[in-house]
């Protein structure tokens, strides 16, 4: 988890989601956080759409709200290392 | 000879909370000084539709941050929907409605909407189709036409009923009015009631302008001609503007707002709904008589009693000249003082008929008639008594008028009364 994705997410949650900034920990669940299965699903594509990224399917059920900010912040991680340099087929 | 739909005709329920967020301002005071004065909030602005050319149209917005509303759900809001949530929260606490303090099983929510969330879904077309992005998974949740309904409930935790009405223009004055019939009818005790639209974007603007009954602005006009763009009942009407607007009330059965102490701010006395059954646009003079006529039936009211009509009053040609035969008929040639006050707020469409009544009842609680903005001279074959340029002193007014007449031919008609 690099520090810069987890700042990201951190903002995405306080400035959408009217998290408390001091709430947002590595480890706190985003049911902890007080995201239903409905926000979780906005907040997952708020960050996907930070990082022009799509973490697959099969990596991320949306409706598991034990997931913590840390395993979604890896995942964004694995998710932005495997994508294609940007544009380079249309180029 | 109007037919009294239930042994509770005549009760008056009480209303002790109302509350707006409007063009003419989102507190009562600033919503009077508006009103009384003439005040027009009518501008001009330009649709932005790429690549197709068309003139500006007039527009009443709301000075209104949406932001600044949270929903109880979490599902982003339409704006039409914050404004439902900022005017029901004022009429809440201007009827010191208590959410702890009486039997939610018994509140209702009763809220009209003519486009529901046309905004949002405007901007979600362009998010798939121009920017090439996702719908949000809360899309639907956020401009489904029942949107503020649902989050009503839940800021106020409603059990007893959530209704949303979708009839046009017609949308809130129906809401109120049935939420009246389910008090009266003994259903529910409390109903936080009204209308919201906002729909003041490119897409929606367009569409209207091209039904033709919007009034026409210069590409260059002066603010001052735009501002008067809209004169109902005028020689020289030519349409209307398109406003934003929300606006609540809280109604309750006499005994419930009798056993908690509530202020009475003007008692709801009488409602009526029917339909033309004629055409979708045209309106029909004989159906809107006999709405008023049961309206003032259901009141237990001679028309002679009413000392204030704040008419529908389009500004377009066919429509106020339908309505100008109606009222002479009911009520006799210049024998009601008339005013439309779409001429400062504009055509609210889903919040025209809450926010109408307000103004009803405002002239109720002030004693003064507001006017008729703009309408230099009236059309000389209406034989009604309109109240032009000025505010008019009402001095013991004791029951007002307010209608609303939609695409679709439906007519509602509500009546209300000093308390």
């Amino acid at each position: 988890m690099t520090s810069s994705t987890f700042a990201a997410l951190s903002s995405v949650l306080v400035e959408q989601f009217h998290v408390d900034a001091g709430a947002a920990r590595p480890e706190a669940t985003l049911d902890q956080l007080g995201l239903d299965s409905l926000a979780l699903m906005e907040f997952v594509f708020a960050v996907e759409d930070r990082f022009n990224v799509r973490i697959p399917e099969d990596r991320l059920d949306p409706r598991q709200a034990g997931v913590t900010l840390a395993h979604l912040a890896r995942l964004l991680d694995e998710a932005v290392a495997a994508k294609p340099p940007r544009d380079a087929a249309a180029a | 000879m109007p037919l009294l739909p239930s042994a509770r005709a005549g009760t008056p329920v009480a209303v002790t909370g109302a509350g707006v967020v409007s063009p003419l301002g989102n507190t009562l005071a600033a919503f009077d000084a508006a009103l009384f004065a003439g005040r027009s909030a009518v501008r001009a602005q330009s649709l932005d539709l790429p690549g197709i050319d068309l003139p500006p149209v007039p527009v009443a917005p709301a000075e209104f941050d949406s932001a600044a509303e949270l929903a109880p759900s979490r599902v982003p809001l339409d704006r039409a929907t914050a404004m439902a949530l900022a005017a029901a929260r004022s009429a809440a606490a201007a009827a010191e409605l208590v959410p702890d303090g009486f039997d939610r099983d018994r509140l209702g929510i009763f809220w009209g909407s003519g486009m529901g969330g046309a905004a949002t879904f405007e901007a979600t077309c362009r998010t798939v189709y121009a920017d090439r992005r996702r719908m949000r998974p809360t899309s639907v949740l956020t401009t489904m036409p029942n949107a503020p309904v649902a989050e009503l409930a839940l800021v106020f935790g409603a059990r007893g009923a959530a209704l949303g009405y979708a009839c046009a223009c017609a949308s809130s004055a129906v809401a109120i009015g049935e939420a009246m019939r389910a008090i009266r009818a003994g259903w529910i005790d409390v109903a936080i009631v009204g209308g919201s639209e906002s729909m003041l974007t490119p897409g929606v603007l367009a569409s209207w302008q091209a039904m033709r009954v919007l009034a026409p602005i210069a590409a260059a006009g002066d603010a001052a001609a735009v501002a008067a763009s809209c004169r109902p009942f005028a020689v020289d009407r030519a349409g209307f503007a398109l406003g934003e607007a929300a606006a609540a009330f809280v109604l309750e059965s006499p005994e419930h707002a009798s056993s908690r102490g509530a202020t009475l701010q003007f008692a709801l006395a009488g409602y009526a709904t029917n339909c033309d059954g004629v055409h979708i646009t045209n309106p029909d003079s004989a159906g809107q008589a006999r709405a008023m006529r049961a309206a003032l039936g259901d009141a237990g009211l001679d028309p002679g009693t009413i000392g204030y009509l704040n008419a529908h009053g389009t500004a377009t040609l066919p429509g106020d000249a339908a309505e100008a035969e109606s009222i002479a008929a009911v009520f006799g040639a210049r024998a009601v003082p008339v005013s439309s006050t779409k001429a400062i707020h504009g055509h609210l469409l889903g919040a025209g008929g809450a926010v109408e009544l307000l103004a009803a009842a405002r002239a109720l609680a002030g004693e003064r008639l507001p006017p008729t903005a703009h309408t230099g001279a009236l059309d000389p074959s209406f034989a009604i008594d309109l109240v032009t340029d000025t505010a008019r002193p009402a001095p013991g007014l004791r029951h007002v008028m307010s209608s609303s007449f939609a695409f679709g031919g439906t007519n509602a008609v509500l009546v209300a009364s000093r308390a």
